[in-house]
């Protein structure tokens, strides 16, 4: 009980100094809390989005799924026949055909995309009664007749749309083109598609380019009948097995999980994230509960003076951590909640529409984030708590000056090397891995391992590199600079976790731009050495029929090439045989890709009946040139076809392709289940290619989904994506370096309470608070330097092994971005300063008396 | 009312006046109303230069109060204090903390010295922040007079309490400041430490025309001084010229007695 009530009263007496550590732990808890909230309720959105759209029992083809299109660009269909026999079933209350197609692209008048700009599919389809269950029609009329549409209100607001505006439909059938007649508003959120609507024939002939088929047959349940029920009617209505019936529930569940999986990504990711912030903010709890430790040592020896046990000393300290925790956590469950709201909002800006009405608080969401928020922090005070318990009672009697300096021991050190060592071996190890997968391990365990290495030496390592820094930077500062030098020299222990905490997030920083800036400048590499094409044509739908003719009527190109994946599967003499199918491509993409060969010409592939192969495939199956392998198509019929070139698969672009000719293609596949083309090249008339540039794009206007590009435009492109992807990294990171920031802080503001008689003897013998102001300052500048150096060094390697390591995947090129490393490392110092400015003021308005005040 | 104002005449050291400092009518409270504590109580007082003044009496008379305040280091409630011709009372921060460093010298009780700096950086701390080069004879002398030649490169830690009070005796002289102040100099220290500290201050009065005041309730350690003034109460109550430890000690008792009977 006065083991509480001594830690009750201390926290209390205590809570400025605290301040500090709570909002570490608030901060990594509401990351947590605030990632679980945020990927609940969009999981929540999708659900009711799910179960608003599907119909009691949905009937669809067999190969029908969910969320994706097949290769050839028309959604799978069944006939109209099955609707009338499923409409016999016994509680059918109705049924209607649907057609619903996700490869369309919908423009306005100006060719602009309506599309959503997220990765949000645009759907087009059929208007039924099914879809009055999630939408309502809010203005006009549902369509009729083969030029009318409706669109949903989102998208109509979104892009200005009204009624009698002109729509343009681009399916792999054809463009049509319709005017809006109505517009209709979700009665749930629906996060981001676009939707339009036709009249059923309309959507038949335009989507699927028949009539007298569907994609899917909706049932509605009439009263009393469960989905269940109705399900087995229907079946028995329809015959088993022909067709895939579920019920609402089955396939809302089967449409959700690819939507889960995506959010599990994003979910693990952020907590990722959102753990890297809680083990920076440990070295922050430590720090804090060391040195009140240490400023508590003649309290503490008064205690076990007058007769408290280790035991309760120890206790006495973990009691105040608990409360820091429950304390932090509490504020930090609430903050999380306030986060993902923001994240939503912040979502919505981006064009993803979520709402709060969704918001999703599950029950375990603050049981995980207080649980982790006290754990956490009991965990980070114990080593203080228990250096606390052996205070001896004899440091109740001792003049209490400044506490004792934590001396970093040569056990430490030797663990620290230890660990240093074994780290940098296996990442020399993973460096000269022979496969990509084996060595990813073993670099995981180097960086960890030099990770934690370094955590353990940072205090060693203080000493040296804060000379170091000194001897460059301080120096200009005079005994101002001095004294800051040695304030950050003599706790090396302190000084050595407040720069860990900052070292392991410059440390990523430095990796993964390393990692990012290598892969830049390998893509560039290869491209410039293997690409020859001059123009590159793809989207984010199947390049269509009429944008293919569209591209091949463009003046000023000397030849084009189509380039598609086809799916097949291949035998080989020896009996093996895979799925992952084939590349047609006409001839001339010999000249817009260079491929080295093995054996064979690669032109000779392209010749009737003949195909080449990888190496790699060509080694493993014993295939030779000459030799004849089995291609079944997909849909289309077998052919014999002789190897005619083995290529070199020391390459990333195409590893591994198989290629043949279009021609050789078109001989065993119909021509309806010939796929759209993914990408397309073109290379222009020589001296022509700037008109032949601006040509392309100029035809390519009205197919906005598609983007043409040089190869400069195409590097380019390459270097701003993995830039945002970087850029949102490091966002993400900054958690953890806001953390870190909060840990420099903490160690100058208790480190200026605890040397409040020294700042006074300073002030007294005649320092300014100017130059007070600058002392500390200038240590935290050399704290914040001390961590970059040592995290940006660490990442460094990291990055490079990483590079080593994927050269076997084809980062061949290791490239350090030194604008990005020496950005980070000036920006630490003014970090540093940014740190000291709270600090630094309040040790400017110290009084000078407290110095001189004899206790 | 007693004050210890002595008629200025001019003499000694550099033509300047002789009195190094001086307070008039110095009034400082704490708190207002009915919780208002008079610390000192329009106290004057003339601190004559080039001597060795010790300020005496009981705990809560006011003698550090007064010392705080005639060096700088606490502002007064009322009345004015001036350092040679300079009134410090009303000056800002700024040029109160130039003043500190550039005319007065400090040795506190305890917690003289900063543990990061060893002995001779201590010693030209002052000088240092004030980005002056110490007169490099002068520094040997002083030095050498409290005797740590050897002792330049240790640490506070590493140093006995009495080399400690040493260093910090030499870092007051090493800048020449006009007056040191010394608030229980040798509290801490056991009388063989303390004796040869205060023989030290006693000598830097003779030899080197140092002004110095200290605040102490050991009789022994007033004994050093040229002139005792006694304060009870927020006021001066009494001074004595050349006292011996005995006399001190018998006027304490004095004092002591009084309160009692009052």
């Amino acid at each position: 009980m006065t083991v509480l009530k001594t830690s009750m009263r201390n926290f209390f007496a205590h809570k400025g100094r605290m301040a500090l550590s709570a909002v570490a732990v608030l901060l990594s808890v509401a990351f947590v809390c605030g990632t679980l909230v945020f990927t609940d309720t969009m999981n929540t959105t999708f659900d009711k989005l799910f179960a608003a759209t599907s119909s009691d029992v949905t009937v669809s083809p067999k190969t029908a799924k969910s969320d994706s299109t097949p290769q050839n660009g028309r959604p799978d269909s069944l006939p109209a026949s099955v609707l009338e026999r499923a409409e016999k079933a016994e509680g059918v209350k109705y049924a209607e055909g649907a057609v619903s197609s996700m490869n369309v692209t919908v423009v306005n008048s100006a060719n602009k995309n309506m599309g959503s700009s997220t990765g949000a599919p645009t759907i087009a389809g059929n208007w039924t009664r099914n879809d009055l269950r999630s939408m309502e029609i809010t203005s006009g009329h549902a369509p009729r007749g083969p030029t009318e549409t409706m669109v949903d209100a989102d998208t109509a607001d979104k892009h200005h749309l009204k009624l009698g505006d002109e729509l343009r439909t681009i399916a792999v059938t054809g463009d049509f083109k319709a005017r809006i007649v109505g517009i209709a508003t979700f009665k749930v959120t629906n996060p981001g598609a676009a939707v339009v609507y036709f009249d059923t024939a309309t959507a038949q002939r335009e989507l699927l380019g028949t009539t007298g088929r569907f994609t899917n047959i909706n049932l509605s349940a009439a009263t009393g009948v469960t989905n269940d029920t109705l399900k087995q009617n229907v079946i028995s209505s329809i015959g088993a097995g022909a067709y895939k019936v579920q019920t609402q529930k089955e396939y809302s569940d089967e449409n959700r999980s690819g939507v889960g999986s995506f959010m599990n990504v994003i979910k693990y990711a952020m907590l990722g994230f959102a753990g890297i912030a809680f083990l920076v903010g440990i070295f922050l709890i430590i720090n804090t509960f060391s040195m009140l430790v240490a400023q508590r040592t003649r309290e503490i020896g008064l205690m076990r003076a007058i007769g408290s046990s280790r035991k309760q000393v120890n206790r006495s300290v973990l009691v105040e951590a608990t409360l820091l925790g429950v304390f932090g956590s509490i504020l930090g469950v609430g903050a999380g909640v306030g986060l993902a709201i923001g994240l939503m909002k912040l979502m919505s800006a981006a064009g993803m529409d979520l709402s709060t009405r969704d918001l999703t608080v599950k029950a375990t969401t603050p049981v995980i984030g207080l649980v982790l928020g006290v754990v956490v922090t009991v965990l980070a005070a114990y080593l203080p708590a228990r250096r606390a318990g052996k205070v001896s009672p004899m440091a109740a009697l001792r003049d209490a000056g400044t506490p004792a300096d934590g001396k970093a021991g040569l056990v430490r050190g030797i663990i620290g090397l230890v660990l240093t060592g074994a780290g940098t071996f296996a990442l020399f190890t993973a460096a000269h891995a022979d496969k990509a997968t084996d060595g990813s391990l073993v670099l995981g365990a180097g960086v960890v391992l030099t990770l934690i290495g370094f955590v353990i030496i940072g205090p060693l390592l203080a000493g040296g590199v804060v000379r170091v820094i000194s001897a460059v930077l301080l120096r200009f500062f005079g005994p101002v600079g001095r004294m800051a030098e040695r304030n950050a020299l003599r706790n090396p222990r302190r000084t050595g976790a407040t720069g860990a905490a900052l070292m392991i997030g410059l440390a990523l920083v430095a990796c993964l731009s390393v990692v990012g800036s290598s892969m830049v400048a390998s893509a560039t590499d290869e491209l410039d050495k293997s690409v020859g094409t001059d123009f590159i044509i793809q989207g984010n739908q199947r390049i269509v029929p009429q944008a293919a003719k569209a591209i091949e009527t463009t003046p000023g190109l000397e030849h084009v090439t189509h380039y598609r994946d086809i799916e097949a599967k291949l035998t080989t003499p020896d009996g093996f045989s895979d799925s992952d199918g084939v590349t047609a491509a006409d001839p001339t993409y010999a000249q817009d890709l260079h491929r080295k060969t093995t054996a064979g010409e690669l032109t000779a592939a392209y010749g009737r009946d003949s195909m080449s192969v990888g190496s790699e495939f060509a080694t493993k199956h014993h295939v030779k040139l000459g030799d004849t392998l089995t291609v079944a198509f997909k849909g289309g019929s077998t052919a014999k076809l002789k190897v005619a070139a083995i290529t070199d698969d020391d390459v990333v672009i195409d590893q591994g392709a198989r290629y043949l000719s279009t021609q050789t293609m078109r001989k065993y596949l119909p021509a309806n289940r010939i796929p759209p083309d993914q990408i397309m090249f073109a290379s222009a008339k020589s001296g022509q290619e700037k008109q032949a540039y601006a040509a392309l794009k100029k035809s390519m206007e009205q197919y906005p989904q598609y983007q043409v590009r040089d190869q400069s435009d195409y590097k380019q492109e390459l270097k701003d994506q993995i830039g945002q992807l970087l850029n949102m990294v490091y966002g993400l990171l900054a958690l953890a370096i806001v953390v870190a920031v909060l840990g420099v802080i903490n160690t100058l503001a208790l480190s200026v309470v605890e040397r409040t008689r020294e700042i006074g003897l300073m002030r007294a013998i005649g320092m300014s608070r100017r130059q007070l102001r600058r002392m500390i300052r200038l240590e935290s500048v050399v704290i914040a330097l001390f961590g970059a150096l040592l995290g940006l060094g660490l990442g460094m390697g990291w990055g490079a092994t990483a590079q080593k390591l994927l050269a076997l995947e084809g980062l061949k090129v290791l490239e350090i971005p030194w604008p990005t490393i020496i950005g980070v490392f000036i920006g630490s110092a003014f970090v540093g300063l940014f740190a000291a400015l709270i600090p630094a003021f309040r040790a400017g308005r110290m009084n000078v008396l407290n110095a001189i005040a004899t206790d | 009312m007693t004050s210890a104002v002595t008629i200025p005449r001019h003499g000694g050291t550099g033509g300047r006046t002789a009195v190094a400092a001086r307070a008039r009518q110095v009034v400082k409270a704490y708190g207002s109303g009915e919780t208002r504590v008079v610390a000192l109580d329009q106290v004057d007082v003339d601190i004559a230069r080039g001597q060795f003044t010790a300020i005496m009496g009981p705990s809560g008379s006011g003698k550090s109060t007064l010392m705080h305040c005639l060096a700088g280091l606490d502002t007064v409630t009322s009345g004015q204090i001036y350092l040679d011709e300079t009134e410090i009372t009303g000056l800002k921060d700024k040029k109160l903390t130039q003043l500190r460093r550039d005319r007065i010298g400090f040795i506190f009780q305890a917690f003289n010295l900063l543990p990061t700096l060893n002995a001779i950086e201590n010693i030209t701390l002052p000088m240092d922040i004030a980005g002056r080069k110490p007169n490099k004879g002068w520094l040997d002398q002083v030095v050498e007079t409290v005797g740590l030649a050897d002792r330049l490169k240790h640490r506070p830690s590493q140093l006995s309490g009495g080399q400690q009070q040493r260093v910090a005796v030499a870092r007051a002289l090493a800048a020449r400041p006009e007056i040191i102040f010394g608030d229980e100099p040798t509290g801490n220290l056991d009388s063989r430490a303390g004796a040869e500290v205060l023989g030290f201050l006693r000598r830097s009065v003779d030899e080197l025309g140092q002004t110095i005041v200290i605040v102490t309730h050991d009789p022994v350690a007033a004994s050093y001084s040229d002139r005792v003034l006694y304060l009870a109460d927020g006021r001066i109550v009494d001074e004595m010229y050349q006292p011996t430890a005995d006399q001190v000690l018998d006027r304490m008792k004095d004092f002591d007695a009084r309160g009692r009977t009052s």
